[in-house]
C-alpha cells in the first residue's frame, strides 16, 4: 500500500498485458524510425535539384510511403496508448476503491463525499488526460528527439552542439514555469472547490437565506470564491501563454545562427556540414525536436493538473486505515447475552474521551432506552456495537462475539440500524430495502414494507417496488419508514435505533412509533431518545460523562 | 432558439469585447505571419546556394538570417498576446456566467428548488459553464489558428503556382468526405462514452457516499464488484469513444499529404524549368513546407466542429437558468399595517388554510399579540403546528388577512447551516459578537473547546457537528437576527430538558421586544408561556396554559404524562457510565 498508486498501476498492467505492452513498445519505435526517414529523402531530393538532374519517380513515391508508413503506425500508437491508458486508470481506480473498505468510520464523517468522490472522478480523469490528450505520445516523443539528435550531430556537428547548449537551459525554463503553474493551479483547484461546495449549501439553506435577506450575503461570498479561481487562473495565464512562443523564436535563432556560420565559408561550414539540401533537412529536424517542447508547452496545463491530481490520489491512499479486525474466531455462544459491554472507554480523538468504563448488559428480547444529555455519548454507543470503531478499552460483545471481528456476511443477520436520517442509495424502491443484496428475496421486501405499513402505499405506484425511488415519493415520515423496512428485511437479531423521530414533521409520527413497535415484536431492542412519551416500556440507561 | 442563443451569448461577450478585439487582431497577425517561416526557411536555402555559388556574400546571409529572426520574433509576440488574451477573455465569462448562475439561483424559492428538481439542475448547469466557456475558448483559438491561418496558406501557394494548387489541393477534400462519413459513428459512440461515465460517476457517489451503510448492513465487498463492473463498461466506452475521435487523424494527413507526390514531380519540374511556372530552390521548399504545414493543419479542422458542437451543447443547458430571477415568484405578501396600535405586532383575522387537493388544516383562526408575548403552539400528532409557522414566511397561499407590524425571523426543522466557520453561520456577514449568541444557547464552552473555537469550519451544511450542535448555531443564528416577530418550530427537539430550560429563559429575556411563537410537542416549558394556542381537529384554541390544563383533557393529559415521565423515570433508570 505504500507504494505510489500510479507507478503500481502502469506495472500491474504490464504485467497483466504483456502482449499490449509489447506491441505498444514496437508501434512507437516504429512510428519514431518511419518519421525520421522523410527529410532524409527530401535532402536528396534537393540536393538532386541544385545539380539541376531530375528527380526519379520512385524517389518521390518512397518519400510519400515513408510519410503514409509513419501516419498509419501513429495512429496504431494513438490507439495502444489509449486502450493501455485506460487499463491503467481502470487499475487505479480499482486499486483505490479497495482502499475504502479499509478506511475507518470515522473518515466518513470527516470527510465530504464530494471530496473524495473527486478523488476518484476528477483526479483520476487528469490521468487519463494525459494519454487521450497525446500527452504520453510526446513523452515517446522524447526518444524521437534523441535520435533526431544523432542525425543532426552526424549531419551538422556544429549545429549538434548549439543544441547540446540551449536544451539544458531550454529544461530548466520548463521546470521553472511547471513549478509556477503547479501553485497557480492548486489554488485554483482549491477556489473551485469552494465555490462548488458554496452552491449545495446556498440550495439547502435557501429558506433561512430568504427569510433573513441574505442573498446578497451569499453572492458576495460565492463572488470571493470565483474571484479567488479567476486570479490564479490569470497567473497561470501568463506562463501557459508565453512558454511556446519562447520555445519557437529559439529555434529560430538556432538555425539564423546555423545558416549565418556556414555562409562564413572554410572551415565553418564543414563543421556545419551544409549543402543546400543538408540545410532545408536540418531545418525541418530542427521543427521536429522543437514540436514535442513546443507541444509539452501547450499542454503545460494539463501535465500540471494530472502532477496535482496524482498528489491529491496519494494522499488519500496514505489515509490511516483501521485496524484489521482480528477474526477471533470464536463461534457465537448460544447463552451468551445480545449485548454486553464491559468496561467500555472511549473518544473520537485522542485526548477527548467520550465514554468513560461504561458497562451494560443487554439479554436476548429485551426491550431498553439509552437516555443522557445531548453529546453524552449515546450515538457513540451504537456505533461501537456496530463496530464500527475500536473501543480504546473495554470489551463490546454480541452473542459474545467481539463486535469489530463478526464478518461482513453475518452483519445483516446480526443488527438492522435504524438513522436519525435516511440515506438513499440509487436504483429502486426495493434496493433501498435490500441495499442491492441479493440474498434479500421479494417476499422478504414485501415482508418488511407491509411490518412498517407501506406496502400498500407501494403497491399502488405503476411499478411497484421497481419503481425508481425519488425522494417526492414519499412523504418525510414515510421515508422514516422505509428507513425501518430496510433495518428489518434480513430479520436481524437487534434492532438499534437512533433518535428517528428527532427530524420527523410530527404529523406522520405517530404511524412511526407504531411501525416500531410492529417492528421490534421478538427482538432485542436499543433506541435512544429525548422524547419520553415514545418510551414503550422496557428499561432505560443512562449515559453520562 | 437559436437566434435567442445567439444573442445571449453576445452579452457576455460585451464585457470583454477589449480582450476580443485584441485577440482578433493578433491572432489575424499572427496566422499571417505564420507564412513568414515557410518563405525565409525558403529564402534561406536559396541564399546559401548562391553564397556556395559565389553570386551572393557573406553579409547578404546575415541580413536575411536577422530579418528572419526579427520576423518570427514578432510574429511570436503576437502569438504570445493572441494566447493570453484569449485566456483572459475565456476566464473573465467563465467568471461572469457562473455569477449570474448563481444570482438566478439564490433568488429562487425554496419550492423551486427542491421539489422541482431545479437545485441538482442548477448545480449541473454551473458545472457546464466549465465545458461551455473551455468550447468557446478552443473554438476561438480554432478560428485564427486553423481558419485563418489555412486561408493564408492556401493564397501564399496560388501565388507560386496556382495549377499545381489545384492538382495538390484535390487529396484535403478526400478526408473531410470520409471524416463525415465517420461522424455519425464518432458521436455515437462519444455519447454512449458520455453516458457510461455518468453511470460511473453516479457509482462512485453511491458507494463513497453510502459507504457506511453498507458497511453497517455488509454490503462492501458486493458493492465494490458492482462498482468494478461500472470501470469495466466505462472502460470499454472509452477505449471506443477516443479511438474513433483520435486515431483517424493521423490517416487523414496520410491522405492530405497525397498532394506532395504532386509536389515533388511537378515542383522538381519547375525548378529545372520545364514546369508551369519557373521556380527556384527557394520557392520549391517554400511551397513544399506550405504545403506540409497546410495539410497538418486540414487534418485537424475537424476539431474546430467537435470544439463549436460541445459548448452548444452546454450553452443549451445552461441557458434557461440564465433568465433574469423574478424574486421570489408566488408569495402572498403579508399586508404591514403602520396604524396598528402600538405594542401590537400582529393580528390575524379568519385565517384559514388547506393544501391544494387535501381538506383544511385549520379554518377561522383569529388573534392578535403583542411585544414581549411567547406564546406556545402545540397539537397532537398531524394538527398543523409547523404549516401553521409557515404562513409567516409568506410562501403559502392561505385565505383570511393576516397583518403583521414588523418583520418576521423564521427558524425551521432544518438547521440549513452553510459551510463556513461558526462565527459566519451566526453573523452571515454582520459585525458584531457571535460568542454572544454563543452563550446563549449554552455553547460557549464547547466551542471554546474546538481547536480553532469560533472560527472551526464546519464543513457543508455542518456536517462536522452533531445534531443537537448543528439546532443550537441555527438557534444562535435565529436570536441574533431576531426582528420583531420570532417564529421557532421545534427548536429545542435536539437538546435535552436542562439546556431547554435554560435557553428558554435567555430566550425570554431576549425577546422582550419582541413576538415569540413557539412550536413545540415538548410541554415542559408550557407554563412558561404568556398565551398557548392548541391545534386539534382543524380549529384553533387561543387561551393558556392553566385554562387549557382545565378546559382540555387532551392537553393536560399530554403535559402530565410528558411532566411526570420526567420524575417517573429518573427512578428506575439504571446508570451506565
Amino acid at each position: 500500500m505504500r507504494d505510489k498508486v500510479v507507478k503500481k498501476a502502469v506495472r500491474e498492467t504490464v504485467h497483466a498485458h504483456g502482449k499490449l505492452s509489447f506491441f505498444l513498445i514496437l508501434t512507437v519505435l516504429g512510428s519514431i524510425g518511419a518519421g525520421l526517414i522523410p527529410p532524409l529523402i527530401l535532402e536528396w531530393c534537393i540536393n538532386t535539384l541544385t545539380q539541376r538532374n531530375d528527380l526519379s519517380l520512385l524517389t518521390i513515391l518512397l518519400y510519400f510511403a515513408f510519410v503514409g508508413m509513419s501516419g498509419v503506425l501513429d495512429a496504431g500508437k494513438e490507439s495502444l496508448i489509449t486502450i493501455f491508458g485506460q487499463k491503467v486508470t481502470h487499475r487505479i481506480r480499482s486499486i483505490m476503491c479497495g482502499k475504502l473498505k479499509t478506511l475507518p468510520a470515522d473518515y466518513y464523517t470527516r470527510q465530504d463525499t464530494g471530496t473524495t468522490v473527486s478523488r476518484f472522478v476528477g483526479d483520476v480523469d487528469t490521468i487519463e488526460t494525459l494519454f487521450t490528450s497525446g500527452i504520453i505520445s510526446m513523452a515517446a516523443d522524447a526518444c524521437r528527439i534523441f535520435s533526431i539528435l544523432v542525425i543532426i550531430f552526424v549531419k551538422s556537428p556544429g549545429l549538434g552542439l548549439l543544441m547540446l547548449l540551449v536544451l539544458p537551459a531550454l529544461y530548466c525554463l520548463t521546470r521553472f514555469f511547471q513549478k509556477r503553474m503547479l501553485a497557480a493551479q492548486l489554488d485554483n483547484r482549491q477556489a473551485v472547490g469552494r465555490a462548488n461546495n458554496h452552491i449545495p449549501d446556498t440550495i439547502r439553506s435557501i429558506r433561512t437565506l430568504h427569510n433573513l435577506n441574505k442573498e446578497e450575503y451569499m453572492e458576495q461570498r460565492y463572488a470571493t470564491y470565483i474571484q479567488e479561481g479567476f486570479h490564479a487562473v490569470e497567473r497561470s495565464n501568463f506562463y501557459d501563454a508565453v512558454y511556446s512562443p519562447i520555445i519557437i523564436t529559439v529555434s529560430t535563432v538556432l538555425v539564423a545562427v546555423m545558416m549565418i556560420l556556414s555562409a562564413r565559408g572554410g572551415w565553418l561550414m564543414h563543421f556545419f556540414g551544409m549543402s543546400v539540401g543538408t540545410a532545408v533537412a536540418v531545418i525541418s529536424y530542427v521543427g521536429k525536436i522543437f514540436e514535442p517542447l513546443e507541444s509539452i508547452g501547450m499542454e503545460i496545463q494539463n501535465i500540471q493538473s494530472a502532477a496535482a491530481g496524482i498528489r491529491r490520489i496519494n494522499a488519500f491512499m496514505q489515509e490511516p486505515e483501521k485496524a484489521l479486525a482480528e477474526q477471533a474466531g470464536r463461534d457465537r455462544l448460544c447463552d451468551a447475552p445480545a449485548v454486553c459491554l464491559k468496561g467500555l472507554c472511549f473518544g473520537y480523538e485522542a485526548d477527548k474521551e467520550i465514554l468513560h468504563d461504561v458497562s451494560l448488559t443487554v439479554q436476548t428480547g429485551e426491550h431498553i432506552t439509552l437516555i443522557g444529555r445531548t453529546g453524552a455519548g449515546k450515538s457513540t454507543v451504537f456505533k461501537l456495537l456496530l463496530g464500527l470503531y475500536e473501543p480504546w478499552s473495554g470489551s463490546v460483545q454480541i452473542y459474545g462475539q467481539n463486535a469489530c471481528g463478526i464478518p461482513q456476511e453475518e452483519k445483516r443477520k446480526r443488527f438492522g440500524y435504524v438513522e436519525q436520517t435516511f440515506h438513499a442509495v440509487p436504483g429502486s424502491i426495493q434496493d433501498q430495502i435490500t441495499l442491492a443484496d441479493p440474498d434479500i428475496c421479494r417476499s422478504q421486501v414485501i415482508q418488511a414494507l407491509d411490518t412498517v405499513g407501506l406496502w400498500s402505499t407501494v403497491k399502488q405506484f405503476a411499478k411497484g417496488l421497481d419503481t425508481p425511488y425519488q425522494e417526492s415519493l414519499f412523504s418525510q415520515g414515510q421515508i422514516q419508514l422505509l428507513s425501518i423496512a430496510r433495518a428489518i428485511a434480513s430479520d436481524p437479531q437487534i434492532l438499534l435505533l437512533d433518535e428517528i423521530t428527532a427530524n420527523l414533521d410530527s404529523d406522520t409520527e405517530q404511524r412511526v412509533l407504531e411501525a416500531l413497535q410492529a417492528a421490534s415484536r421478538n427482538r432485542t431492542m436499543l433506541s435512544i431518545s429525548h422524547r419520553l412519551y415514545e418510551y414503550s416500556g422496557g428499561r432505560c440507561i443512562t449515559i453520562a460523562q | 432558439m437559436k437566434n435567442k442563443a445567439a444573442a445571449r451569448i453576445g452579452t457576455y461577450l460585451k464585457p470583454v469585447k477589449a480582450s476580443l478585439a485584441i485577440v482578433a487582431v493578433s491572432g489575424l497577425l499572427y496566422n499571417i505571419g505564420m507564412i513568414a517561416g515557410p518563405w525565409f526557411e525558403g529564402k534561406l536555402a536559396q541564399r546559401l546556394c548562391e553564397v556556395i555559388a559565389g553570386t551572393q556574400g557573406f553579409r547578404d546571409m546575415v541580413r536575411l538570417a536577422l530579418a528572419y529572426v526579427a520576423v518570427i520574433a514578432a510574429v511570436q509576440v503576437m502569438r504570445y498576446v493572441k494566447r493570453l488574451y484569449v485566456r483572459k477573455f475565456a476566464n473573465q465569462i467563465n467568471r461572469d456566467m457562473k455569477q449570474e448562475l448563481y444570482h438566478s439561483m439564490v433568488f429562487k424559492s425554496k419550492r423551486e428548488l427542491q421539489q422541482e428538481g431545479v437545485g441538482a439542475l442548477m448545480t449541473k448547469a454551473i458545472s457546464d459553464v466549465d465545458a461551455c466557456v473551455e468550447g468557446i475558448r478552443k473554438f476561438t483559438t480554432e478560428v485564427f489558428d486553423t481558419g485563418v491561418v489555412m486561408l493564408a496558406y492556401i493564397v501564399m501557394l496560388f501565388q507560386y503556382d496556382w495549377r499545381l494548387t489545384v492538382l495538390s489541393m484535390a487529396f484535403p477534400p478526400i478526408a473531410y468526405y470520409i471524416a463525415d462519413r465517420l461522424k455519425k459513428t464518432v458521436t455515437q459512440n462519444a455519447k454512449e462514452y458520455k453516458k457510461s461515465a455518468e453511470r460511473l460517476n453516479a457509482a462512485t457517489y453511491d458507494r463513497i457516499g453510502n459507504a457506511l451503510s453498507y458497511r453497517i448492513y455488509g454490503q462492501e465487498s458486493r458493492r465494490d464488484s458492482a462498482y468494478e463492473q461500472c470501470l469495466s463498461d466505462y472502460e470499454d466506452k472509452a477505449v471506443r469513444a477516443n479511438i474513433w475521435e483520435n486515431v483517424m487523424q493521423p490517416i487523414y494527413l496520410v491522405i492530405s499529404m497525397a498532394g506532395c507526390v504532386c509536389i515533388l514531380w511537378f515542383g522538381g519540374k519547375n525548378v529545372l524549368g520545364q514546369g508551369w511556372t519557373p521556380w527556384d530552390i527557394a520557392a520549391f521548399v517554400t511551397y513544399l513546407s506550405c504545403f506540409t504545414k497546410l495539410a497538418a493543419k486540414s487534418s485537424k479542422a475537424a476539431k474546430l466542429f467537435n470544439s463549436v458542437q460541445k459548448a452548444a451543447v452546454s450553452w443549451k443547458r445552461i441557458q434557461p437558468f440564465l433568465a433574469p430571477a423574478q424574486a421570489q415568484g408566488m408569495k402572498k405578501p403579508l399586508a404591514s399595517d403602520k396604524e396598528m396600535p402600538r405594542g401590537k405586532t400582529m393580528e390575524l383575522q379568519q385565517v384559514s388554510f388547506g393544501y391544494a387537493g387535501g381538506k383544511s388544516l385549520f379554518s377561522d383562526v383569529s388573534f392578535s399579540a403583542k411585544r414581549g408575548e411567547i406564546i406556545g403552539i402545540t397539537g397532537p400528532v398531524a394538527s398543523g403546528k409547523t404549516t401553521f409557522g409557515k404562513l409567516f414566511l409568506g410562501e403559502l397561499p392561505y385565505q383570511g388577512k393576516i397583518q403583521i407590524n414588523g418583520r418576521v425571523t423564521y427558524m425551521g426543522h432544518d438547521p440549513e447551516l452553510i459551510g463556513g466557520t461558526i462565527e459566519e453561520n451566526i453573523l452571515l456577514g454582520e459585525s458584531g459578537d457571535a460568542w454572544q449568541a454563543l452563550s446563549w444557547v449554552d455553547m460557549t464552552q464547547e466551542v471554546q473547546q474546538l481547536p480553532e473555537g469560533i472560527h472551526t469550519r464546519i464543513g457543508n451544511g455542518g456536517i462536522t457537528l452533531s445534531g443537537g450542535q448543528k439546532a443550537r448555531i441555527a438557534l444562535a443564528r435565529t436570536l441574533w437576527h431576531r426582528k420583531e416577530i420570532l417564529v421557532l418550530d421545534d427548536p429545542f427537539s435536539a437538546v435535552d430538558m436542562q439546556t431547554e430550560q435554560r435557553i428558554f429563559s435567555v430566550l425570554c429575556r431576549l425577546a422582550e421586544n419582541s413576538t415569540v411563537l413557539l412550536i413545540s410537542h415538548r410541554l415542559s416549558l408550557f407554563s412558561r408561556m404568556t398565551r398557548v394556542l392548541w391545534l386539534e381537529d382543524g380549529t384553533v384554541t387561543v387561551s393558556d396554559h392553566e385554562k387549557l390544563m382545565q378546559s382540555h383533557p387532551e392537553y393536560a393529559g399530554l403535559y402530565r404524562m410528558q411532566t411526570q415521565g420526567d420524575t417517573g423515570k429518573e427512578g428506575e433508570s439504571e446508570n451506565a457510565g
